[in-house]
């Protein structure tokens, strides 16, 4: 469906963006998406986020805030950031609409929560990024992460997953 | 820090007018304690009677240390029985929720009614004249209270009623219902579950605190630009309410409606974005107490020990261990009210919940207080704050918002619970 250059090219990308992810680069992140932006972290795969609550359903807008907040050094939950490691594998192209390429990744995320007890918490799950390839480069207009646990209590996510 | 068991724990000493002692949030004894006397002998929140609108229809809950369903019968009625088997125990329901005829359990085949009753035992000749069936449900609730749909049980047979133990925190439920133009809510956009690593009782005492607001939250401030502080200083001040019993309130909506700006407490909404909310308001209750509820809003309020309405967010908890608790939220969303919901859904998310711009901060602050409760010196925590500028109102007790005074009243109302034996009164 797509050529070994483009493939690494959207590789590349997805690589690149868990890395400012890790590294907390709050600003760079922000900098990757288009306008139109969805960036959702649902409670379970296919759950119609108009009717059900999720743990994250930004908007443009409102990842600019979420960006801000962390920003202003008070977000007391990450401060300071979480030391991130994360394990991105299986990157498949699963459709192409239009100028947007929807792919699938698999990901194992180690978070340490040096803000109050110290503990290592493992995240996982399935990724689905919507890329777009601009006059400016690649952007990424949607990040759809399905935590394994999504439905269950877990720590907080005030990091960039 | 551990009390030495061999005394019985003197909760006089533990909780005094003006301060409490830290073994309240770290001992284990204490906690197996507040289990028993707080939780398995008195009223808690379990769900809402829209989480179930069919027969048959069920979630799973817990009540304390215990597993509970809460379901529909086939008459309609709410029920809450144990979620085990009346035979070996097994745990009858794994999931969170469904619809079911009846309750079967997987390990002997074992069929319960949706309230709990034992239809039916496989190859039932094993069992001999005396077995009586009506000793072998699956354990109700001794009580089971449903007040605006919110579903409350307790398992103590001989407590004190539901309309006892709300008392008058009853307009607390009615001002959240009384916002919906058909008077009911829903809550059914599912539920966040959040962990972490701190006693239960902090989440009661921060989420009536009007004190921490300005410094935890001073990165949410920032970020939206808020208006928070400017209602606190413009002088409508909101203030702070012990109801009685336990249950606390942050008054916001006495300051929103001396502004009369209407759904200041729905990020300002304009009116002209929720046309058929407004109309249908003002259809139920004419315009003068549509615009007082437009502007007043739900309420910011505990009722004890484990239920939290915060402004159009539902918030329970369940105690994991002295250190450990488990919090759960959803939308309140208002029946007949789709432009309100939907902007109440993406508000939870903005508001509540692991990924959310508020309570992470007051997850992380309550675990850094679990932590600094480790070093024994001083060995109180301090809730002296506005004791002196209390004042009465209407018979209850109110204060400016950052005072104590609703800290206090929690735990007047917990020492009760704790020197009281409550499997035997109210």
């Amino acid at each position: 469906m797509v050529s070994d250059e483009l493939l690494r090219q959207i590789s590349d990308f997805i690589h690149h963006e868990g890395r400012l992810c890790d590294l907390s680069r709050y600003a760079d992140w922000e900098a990757l998406w288009t306008d139109d932006a969805h960036y959702w972290v649902p409670r379970a795969d296919g759950l119609d986020p108009e009717e059900q609550v999720s743990h994250i359903n930004d908007n443009r807008r409102r990842i600019h805030t979420r960006i801000h907040q962390l920003l202003t050094g008070t977000r007391h939950s990450q401060v300071p950031a979480s030391p991130m490691v994360r394990v991105i594998s299986g990157i498949t192209v699963e459709a192409i609409e239009g100028d947007d390429y929807v792919v699938g990744s698999n990901f194992i995320l180690l978070e340490l929560a040096v803000q109050s007890t110290h503990d290592q918490h493992v995240w996982g799950g399935r990724i689905t990024h919507r890329l777009r390839r601009t006059a400016d480069g690649w952007r990424m207009a949607g990040k759809k992460v399905v935590l394994v646990n999504a439905d269950e209590p877990i720590p907080n996510l005030s990091f960039l997953i | 820090m551990r009390i030495e068991q061999a005394v019985p724990i003197d909760y006089d000493h533990l909780i005094q007018a003006d301060r409490v002692h830290s073994a309240l949030y770290t001992d284990p004894v204490i906690f197996d304690e507040e289990m028993d006397k707080i939780f398995h002998h008195g009223w808690v929140f379990v769900g809402h009677d829209s989480e179930i609108p069919k027969p048959g229809d069920y979630v799973t809950r817990q009540v304390g240390y215990q597993p509970v369903i809460m379901s529909r019968g086939k008459d309609g009625a709410v029920h809450v029985i144990r979620n085990r088997c009346a035979h070996r125990g097994n745990k009858v329901c794994a999931r969170d929720k469904g619809n079911e005829k009846v309750f079967a359990c997987p390990y002997h085949g074992w069929v319960f009614d949706l309230d709990g009753r034992l239809l039916d035992t496989p190859q039932a000749d094993g069992y001999g004249p005396g077995f009586d069936k009506s000793e072998h449900g699956m354990a109700p609730a001794a009580q089971v209270g449903v007040y605006r749909g919110f579903v409350f049980a307790s398992l103590n047979p001989s407590g004190m009623t539901l309309a006892e133990h709300l008392g008058r925190a009853t307009e607390l439920l009615d001002r959240c219902a009384d916002l919906s133009p058909e008077g009911e809510l829903k809550l059914t956009a599912g539920w966040l579950k959040h962990k972490f690593k701190a006693n239960w009782k902090m989440l009661p005492e921060n989420d009536c605190d009007g004190y921490h607001v300005d410094f935890t939250h001073s990165s949410f401030m920032v970020a939206t630009d808020s208006q928070a502080i400017g209602l606190i200083q413009d002088g409508s001040e909101p203030v702070v309410r012990d109801w009685g019993n336990g249950h606390i309130e942050i008054d916001f909506g006495i300051a929103y409606r001396k502004r009369g700006i209407p759904f200041e407490w729905f990020g300002r909404v304009p009116a002209s974005k929720l046309p058929n909310y407004v109309k249908a308001m003002v259809a139920r209750y004419g315009e003068d107490k549509a615009n007082a509820l437009f502007c007043g809003g739900p309420p910011h309020a505990i009722i004890f020990p484990n239920l939290f309405l915060g402004e159009l967010n539902v918030v329970f908890y369940y105690p994991v261990s002295a250190s450990e608790c488990v919090q759960l939220y959803t939308p309140m969303l208002l029946k007949g009210a789709p432009e309100v919901n939907k902007r109440a859904i993406h508000q939870t998310e903005g508001a509540v919940g692991p990924g959310s711009f508020l309570i992470p901060e007051d997850v992380i602050i309550a675990e850094r207080n679990q932590a600094g409760l480790a070093a024994q010196q001083p060995e109180w925590l301090d809730l002296s704050r506005g004791a002196h500028r209390e004042y009465q109102q209407d018979g209850l007790t109110v204060s400016h918002m950052s005072d104590e005074t609703v800290n206090r009243a929690f735990y007047r109302r917990y020492k009760q619970a704790m020197q009281r034996d409550l499997r035997g009164a109210a």
